[in-house]
């Protein structure tokens, strides 16, 4: 069954949906009301009429329409009979918030809640998770933040709280979402599924996953399957526990050297997957995927209003092996017009700390005209000459003209922080450091070796 | 004999090793190549097959009971002739019963002497998540100092085989440094191909660890393997 109805359901019915805005229950319903979602939502409660304006229904037998999504959020011991009526009813998905299943030892419990899925051909998402989103339909289905960012960045996670703890982050780092699902215990949806409905979903432009652990023998069809998600999709994985665990395998040199984490990255290399070291950076990397199409060429320019930032951004591009061009006679003579005698116009091309917007403006019109430039990187510390809220709101016009990748890092304070917040809102992802717009465009050119490599997977 | 015939018995004689030479016919069942061998119950036997290696050749102690084999003086190196073949083992007996007392001794390995070149080392191992897994490093100080090894999961093609060579941080060495030469990354690579379908095709093999393997300007040939099994085969949980 394709996952379609999950994300663009008809109606979703809130089982355990509360009155006591203490409780989960209700937290899910009011984020869905509040969210804006748009189809039929229906709270089920034995013991109310009606939670948040809406009427509630004693079961879900009791609807009088059809259901798609069930997001179950009662006490454990209740789940299998709440499913049962669920199958019952003809509903597609559940999703199950609630705890105290294999991960807590209760692996019956959640064998029954599978076969009970099986049974009426209803797929599970979690259970012990905190719930999905979907911003293009307005789905809030979590106990999260009410509010998401709309974006092209999907996001997976197999922890819980670090996954409402990033709602909140990318809120405020106004990272745009398109899908958030929690994995939790993966007892029927996995990672590897989701990923793949994604990598054709319109609203994706790229695929996230905090990753915890895949389950025995599942590692090498995680492998095939996110080669053919790669060729369509950019996906960015962090994994977790990569301390090493030596000890078991001292039989063979081989074993003690092979941790769990080397095998893992070993497993992310052949599928295709980039995988990130830092939440920051994966999230650095999703922007610039969410923002910019994949760049049809590796040769980059650094544009630049001061010499220090140039060169670490020149010492990040050589540490990621992004090669950056000797421009051209032809095009020195050119840029040498558009900026100050004593500017560099060397790659770096320094524009000098006298840089006003027009000298920006001017030179990148120049690099979106030559054919010696695939991508730009854009860098700015705060100067006295140079406001960066004027440079961010002319650059965002000027984004409009431009077909080339570009990637900016801005350095200052308070107003800085505001010009990078309208840079990211028009669609020049920018980052409050040179190294981490390097690192971003990095990721998309590796990505494009990845794809082209993978070309013939999909 | 195949290479399940060889395993399972081994297994049937309660063992979680294959002994030496039941190791490197292994090998040479997937076309890894080894430096010539012979196994011999008696020394006089080992006498007769150094004769057919040709020599300078070394004698290895086989026995089920021993792990560290130098440590027990069960390894002779540089021996000439027939002679000193056949008086080697008579003294890697006595250093056994000596150091090892009640140690058994099923025979010994004779092998050919390989001529210097650069040692390496490849791995397979069997994770629970992945399956088999297989690993290329340089030898010595590479892999038990820097752990400068990378890993693949099965199967491996000779494309994902040769990407390994490239990817350890000493990748420059195969190239050629100082007196030596380049060496054979082809011959390398396919080890590693057939060392990923011997694992694919051997559930009880746990791991392999084929160290060292030297590798030449041409060619690359197994000097030591080391063969765990198990029923279950996974090692990393």
């Amino acid at each position: 069954m394709s996952l379609s109805r999950l994300f663009n359901p008809r109606s979703i019915a809130v089982i355990g949906a509360s009155r006591n805005p203490d409780k989960i229950g209700h937290v899910i319903l009011r984020n869905l009301v509040e969210y804006g979602y748009k189809g039929k939502i229906y709270p089920v409660n034995p013991s109310a009429n009606e939670i948040l304006g809406l009427k509630a229904y004693k079961s879900v037998l009791e609807i009088d329409d059809e259901v798609d999504v069930a997001i179950i959020a009662i006490p454990a011991d209740k789940v299998l009979e709440a499913a049962e009526e669920c199958g019952r009813k003809g509903v597609k998905f559940l999703v199950v918030i609630t705890s105290g299943f294999s991960e807590a030892g209760n692996e019956e419990g959640e064998k029954k809640l599978v076969e009970v899925a099986r049974k009426y051909g209803m797929r599970v998402l979690g259970p012990n998770i905190f719930g999905y989103a979907y911003t293009p339909s307005r789905i809030n289905a979590t106990f999260g933040t009410k509010d998401i960012a709309v974006g092209g960045i999907s996001f997976l996670t197999q922890s819980g709280a670090l996954g409402i703890a990033l709602m909140g982050w990318t809120l405020m780092e106004e990272l745009g979402m398109a899908a958030l699902v929690s994995l939790g215990n993966m007892s029927d949806l996995d990672a590897t599924e989701i990923s793949d409905y994604l990598a054709d979903d319109e609203n994706t432009k790229v695929i996230t996953i905090y990753l915890e652990g895949l389950k025995p023998g599942t590692g090498k069809a995680f492998i095939e399957k996110m080669r053919r998600v790669v060729a369509r999709k950019p996906v960015i994985v962090i994994k977790a526990g990569k301390s090493t665990r030596g000890s078991m395998a001292a039989a063979s040199h081989t074993g003690s050297l092979a941790g769990s984490s080397r095998i893992y990255e070993a497993a992310f290399k052949q599928a295709g997957v980039l995988e990130a070291s830092t939440v920051e950076e994966m999230f650095d990397w999703a922007r610039a995927f969410s923002l910019l199409e994949i760049p049809r060429g590796d040769k980059t320019v650094i544009l630049t209003n001061g010499g220090g930032v140039g060169v670490l951004a020149t010492d990040a591009a050589e540490k990621y092996n992004i090669p950056l061009i000797d421009p051209s006679n032809e095009l020195k003579n050119k840029l040498r017009k558009v900026m100050p005698w004593y500017g560099s116009v060397r790659n770096p091309i320094d524009l000098t700390g006298g840089a006003l917007v027009d000298n920006y403006v001017k030179a990148l019109e120049i690099l979106e005209e030559s054919d010696e430039v695939d991508n730009i990187i854009l860098l700015y510390c705060r100067t006295a000459v140079l406001d960066p809220i004027e440079l961010a709101k002319t650059l965002a016009e000027f984004k409009k003209k431009l077909s080339k990748p570009i990637v900016a890092g801005f350095v200052g304070g308070a107003d800085v922080r505001e010009a990078i917040r309208i840079l990211n809102k028009n669609g020049i992802p920018t980052y409050p450091s040179p190294e981490r717009a390097v690192s971003s465009l990095a990721a998309m050119l590796e990505y494009r070796r990845i794809r082209s490599r993978l070309g013939g997977v999909a | 004999m195949s290479s399940s015939d060889i395993v399972k018995s081994a297994l049937s004689e309660g063992r979680t090793k294959l002994l030496e030479h039941e190791a490197l016919k292994l090998m040479e069942l997937y076309g890894i190549k080894v430096a010539d061998y012979g196994f011999a119950v008696t020394p006089a036997e080992a006498g007769l097959i150094s004769e057919k290696i040709g020599y300078p050749v070394v004698v290895k102690v086989v026995s089920p009971d021993i792990s560290h084999k130098t440590d027990v003086g069960g390894v002779i190196l540089g021996l000439k002739s027939r002679d000193e073949v056949v008086q080697g083992c008579e003294k890697i007996v006595k250093n056994v019963s000596e150091r090892q007392p009640g140690a058994r001794v099923t025979g010994f390995l004779v092998q050919k002497m390989m001529p210097q070149g650069l040692e390496v080392i490849i791995g397979a191992t069997r994770d629970q998540v992945f399956g088999p897994v297989v690993m290329f490093g340089l030898g010595g100080i590479f892999v038990e100092v820097l752990r400068d090894v990378t890993f693949r999961v099965a199967p491996v093609s000779l494309q994902d085989a040769l990407e390994m060579l490239g990817e350890i941080k000493a990748s420059k060495i195969l190239d050629g440094y100082r007196s030596l030469p380049p060496v054979d990354k082809k011959a390398i690579a396919s080890m590693i191909v057939s060392l990923s379908k011997l694992m694919e095709e051997n559930p009880y093999i746990s791991s392999v660890d084929l160290n060292p393997v030297i590798a030449y300007s041409s060619g690359a040939v197994v000097v030591d393997a080391r063969v765990i099994i198990g029923k279950s085969g996974v090692v990393n949980r």
